[in-house]
C-alpha cells in the first residue's frame, strides 16, 4: 500500500457560523502503479484531498501514511524533502516561475535535491525531450502557449523520478488536442510504474482512468473501475 | 541546495526582475549619498573654519597697551617680559597701523595705491621681526625684516602677496623700492598668499583671507616718520598652544596691570580662541542639524525599499509556494532571499557610495573650494545601515510567506 488515508477531516473556521467542511471523514488507499482519477464538482473537496495528500496542506483531524511514515505531523523540513523526492506536481496553473525559463524551471527541484550540475543537466534535458519542449528550453513561460507551459510543468514533476505524479486538472485551461496529448503522458508515466493521481472534473478525460473515485461535499461516493461508478 | 546555488538563483532573480531590483537600489543609492554629502558638507564647514583661523594665526594674543605720553615704553617692556615667558611664548610683536589721514600714497614707478582705492589699499602694519610668526605670516620670496633693521629704523619693508600683485605684477617685487607718502621703503621679501580669487561674494572667509594678503610690514621704529612717532600700542603675543594660551593671559595680565597701574594709561588683553570655540560650538549644532537631515533621508530611503518589498509580496509568495511545493525547504527559501536582498542592497550601496563621492566632491569644490573626501567611518555606518534596512525589508516578506503552507502560498493573487 503506497498511500493511505484513515478518517481524514479538513475543516475551515471550525467551531463558527462559517464553518466548511471540506474533507468530511474521508478514507481512501492507492497503491503502487495505479492511475486514479478522482472527480468530482467545483468545490466538492478533490483538490482539497489531493493538497494533504500531496503534503501541500496539513488535514484538521485523520491520519495520512505515505509508504509507511504517518506525515502528519511531521517537521516542514521532512515534508520538504517528502515534496522534493517523492512527489511530482502538475497544477493546472502551470505554476512556473515566471522570471526563469524552461530549462531552470525544470532545473529547480534537482537544485533543492542536491543533484550535481552534471547529472542535472542530464536530467532536465531527458525530462524536456520526454515531453517534446527541448528546442524551447531558453524560453520563459511568458514566451510560451498553455500547452507548452503544461508540459514544461509536467517535465519538472518527473525530472525527479518520483514514484507518485499528482496532477490537478492538467487539462483545465488546454484545448481537447493539447489536452490529450498531457494525457498521454501521463499515462505513459503510468506504464513505466509511476502511480499517477488526477483531479478532475471532467469525464472524458477520467474514464481513461483504471480507477476512478468520485468524491461530493467532502466525502467519497463512489470507487471503482469506469463502470462501477457509473461514467 | 548550497550556497553557490543560492547566490545563482539569486542573480538570477535580481536580473529576471530589473525593475524592482533597481527601484530598490534606487532607494538605497539616494538615501547614502544624502547621508555621505550631507555629513561631508558639515564636515568641510568645520575644516574651511578651521583652516580661517590657522591663517589667522591661533593661539593669537591681542594686547592693547597705552600709556600717556612720557611714560614707560610699554613695547620694551612687554618684550623683556616675554623673554621671560619663553616657556608659553613663542613671538611678540607690536601690531599698530599706519592711521594718517590722508593715508599716504604706495607707489611703485607709475604704479600708486592711493588711500581712497579701496580695492587695492593696503594695511600699513608696523611690526617686530616677530610680525610674521605672530600672525601667521610666511614668507614665499626674499626675507623678512630683522631685529637689526627694527632696532636701527632702517626703511625696509615686507609685502603681502595682494599688495606685490597690485604694485609689481608679474615683476619680482624683490630688491625693488617702493615709497610710502614720500619715504622710500627697500622691498625686501613678499609674504605667501593667505587667500583665494573670491568666486562668491558672500564668501566672508575668503574675502577677509584676500584682505589680509592686502598689507605692507615696516620696522616698527617707522613711527619716528608715521603716526607722529606716537608709541605703538597695539601688540600680538604668539602663544605656544591654546593651554599655554589662557596662561600667557594670565601672566601679561597681571604684569600690565603692575606696569600701567604706575604709568597711568589702560590696557586690554583678549584672544581670538573664544571667537574660535564659540564659532565650533555654532558649527557643531549646524553639524547636529546636518546629520538629522541626513538620518531622515536614510529612512524615507528605507521606507522607499520598504514599499517595493510588500508591494511585490504577492508576487513572491506565489513565487515561495512553487519553491515550496517542488520541494524547497524553508532554510533554502530564507537563504535565496537573503542573499538577494543583500546583493540588491550590497551594488545599491556601492553605487551610493560612488554617488555620495562625487557629490561631496562637486559640493567640496563649490562650496569650500577644496577636495572634500567623505570620512571612511560615516561611509562605513551609512552603508551598514541601509544594506541592514534593505535586507530586513527585504528578507520580512520572504519569511513571512515561507512560514504558510505550500497550498496558502500558492493560493497568493
Amino acid at each position: 500500500m503506497l498511500m493511505e488515508i484513515r478518517d481524514l477531516y479538513k475543516i475551515y473556521h471550525e467551531g463558527m457560523e462559517s464553518e466548511v467542511r471540506a474533507l468530511d471523514g474521508v478514507d481512501l488507499t492507492i497503491d503502487r502503479g495505479e492511475f486514479v482519477a478522482i472527480i468530482g464538482a467545483s468545490g466538492s473537496g478533490k483538490s482539497t484531498l489531493m493538497n494533504i495528500m500531496g503534503c501541500l496542506d496539513v488535514p484538521t483531524y485523520g491520519e495520512y501514511i505515505l509508504d509507511g511514515t504517518s506525515v502528519t505531523g511531521l517537521s516542514d523540513r521532512k515534508l520538504a524533502h517528502i515534496r522534493n523526492k517523492e512527489i511530482g506536481f502538475i497544477f493546472q496553473g502551470y505554476n512556473l516561475i515566471p522570471a526563469l525559463n524552461a530549462y531552470e524551471n525544470v532545473e529547480l527541484p534537482l537544485i533543492y535535491q542536491g543533484v550535481g550540475m552534471g547529472q542535472r543537466q542530464q536530467r532536465v534535458m531527458e525530462a524536456l525531450e520526454r515531453v517534446g519542449m527541448a528546442d524551447r528550453r531558453r524560453h520563459r513561460p511568458s514566451e510560451m502557449s498553455g500547452g507548452q507551459q503544461q508540459r514544461v510543468a509536467i517535465a519538472r514533476a518527473i525530472a525527479t523520478h518520483p514514484p507518485i505524479i499528482m496532477a490537478d486538472e492538467p487539462t483545465g485551461a488546454l484545448d481537447s488536442k493539447t489536452g490529450r496529448h498531457v494525457l498521454e503522458i501521463l499515462h505513459g508515466l503510468n506504464q513505466e510504474g509511476s502511480t499517477i493521481i488526477l483531479i478532475t472534473h471532467d469525464n472524458t478525460i477520467a474514464s481513461t482512468a483504471r480507477r476512478i473515485v468520485r468524491i461530493s461535499d467532502g466525502r467519497i461516493t463512489a470507487d471503482g473501475s469506469r463502470e462501477e461508478v457509473g461514467l | 541546495m548550497n550556497i553557490t546555488q543560492a547566490v545563482k538563483m539569486a542573480a538570477k532573480s535580481i536580473a529576471a526582475n530589473k525593475g524592482r531590483s533597481a527601484l530598490t537600489m534606487l532607494g538605497i543609492i539616494i538615501g547614502l549619498a544624502a547621508v555621505i554629502i550631507l555629513v561631508s558638507y558639515a564636515q568641510g564647514q568645520n575644516l574651511a573654519m578651521e583652516r580661517y583661523y590657522e591663517s589667522i594665526g591661533t593661539n593669537k594674543i591681542n594686547i592693547y597697551a597705552s600709556t600717556w605720553q612720557g611714560g614707560v615704553d610699554v613695547s620694551r617692556s612687554l618684550y623683556d617680559y616675554c623673554l621671560t615667558l619663553d616657556d608659553l611664548v613663542m613671538g611678540v610683536t607690536p601690531n599698530s597701523q599706519v592711521s594718517a589721514y590722508p593715508q599716504p600714497a604706495v607707489k611703485y614707478g607709475a604704479k600708486a595705491l592711493i588711500g581712497d582705492s579701496y580695492e587695492t589699499y593696503p594695511t600699513i602694519y608696523m611690526g617686530s621681526d616677530q610680525f610674521g610668526l605672530c600672525n601667521n605670516y610666511t614668507i614665499a620670496k626674499g626675507r623678512d625684516i630683522t631685529h637689526l633693521e627694527v632696532d636701527k629704523g632702517i626703511q625696509v619693508c615686507v609685502l603681502g602677496a595682494g599688495t606685490a600683485e597690485a604694485l609689481f605684477n608679474q615683476v619680482d617685487p624683490v630688491g625693488k623700492t617702493i615709497t610710502i607718502g614720500q619715504y622710500p621703503f627697500l622691498v625686501v621679501g613678499v609674504y605667501e598668499r593667505k587667500g583665494s580669487p573670491v568666486t562668491d561674494e558672500t564668501d566672508y572667509t575668503q574675502i577677509s583671507l584676500n584682505y589680509m594678503d592686502r598689507m605692507i610690514l615696516v620696522p616698527s621704529s617707522m613711527n619716528r616718520i608715521f603716526n607722529q612717532n606716537r608709541a605703538p600700542d597695539q601688540f600680538v603675543v604668539k602663544a605656544k598652544d591654546s593651554k599655554s594660551t589662557t596662561e600667557a593671559i594670565t601672566r601679561i595680565t597681571g604684569f600690565l596691570k603692575g606696569i600701567i597701574s604706575s604709568n597711568y594709561g589702560s590696557f586690554s588683553v583678549t584672544t581670538d580662541n573664544t571667537w574660535q570655540e564659540q564659532d565650533n560650538k555654532a558649527n557643531e549644532l549646524q553639524q547636529r542639524f546636518l546629520g538629522g537631515i541626513a538620518a531622515i533621508s536614510l529612512l524615507v530611503g528605507g521606507i522607499g525599499i520598504m514599499n517595493i518589498m510588500l508591494v511585490t509580496v504577492t508576487e513572491r509568495t506565489r513565487e515561495i509556494g512553487i519553491r515550496k511545493a517542488i520541494g524547497a525547504e524553508r532554510r533554502s527559501i530564507i537563504i535565496q532571499f537573503l542573499i538577494e536582498a543583500a546583493m540588491i542592497c550590497g551594488i545599491g550601496g556601492i553605487f551610493g557610495i560612488a554617488a555620495g563621492y562625487v557629490g561631496t566632491l562637486i559640493v567640496g569644490k563649490m562650496s569650500f573650494d577644496t577636495i572634500l573626501i567623505p570620512s571612511p567611518e560615516i561611509t562605513a555606518g551609512a552603508f551598514a545601515i541601509s544594506v541592514a534596512l534593505g535586507i530586513i525589508f527585504g528578507l520580512y516578506p520572504a519569511a513571512k510567506a515561507s512560514r504558510l503552507q505550500p497550498v496558502e502560498a500558492l493560493r497568493a493573487e
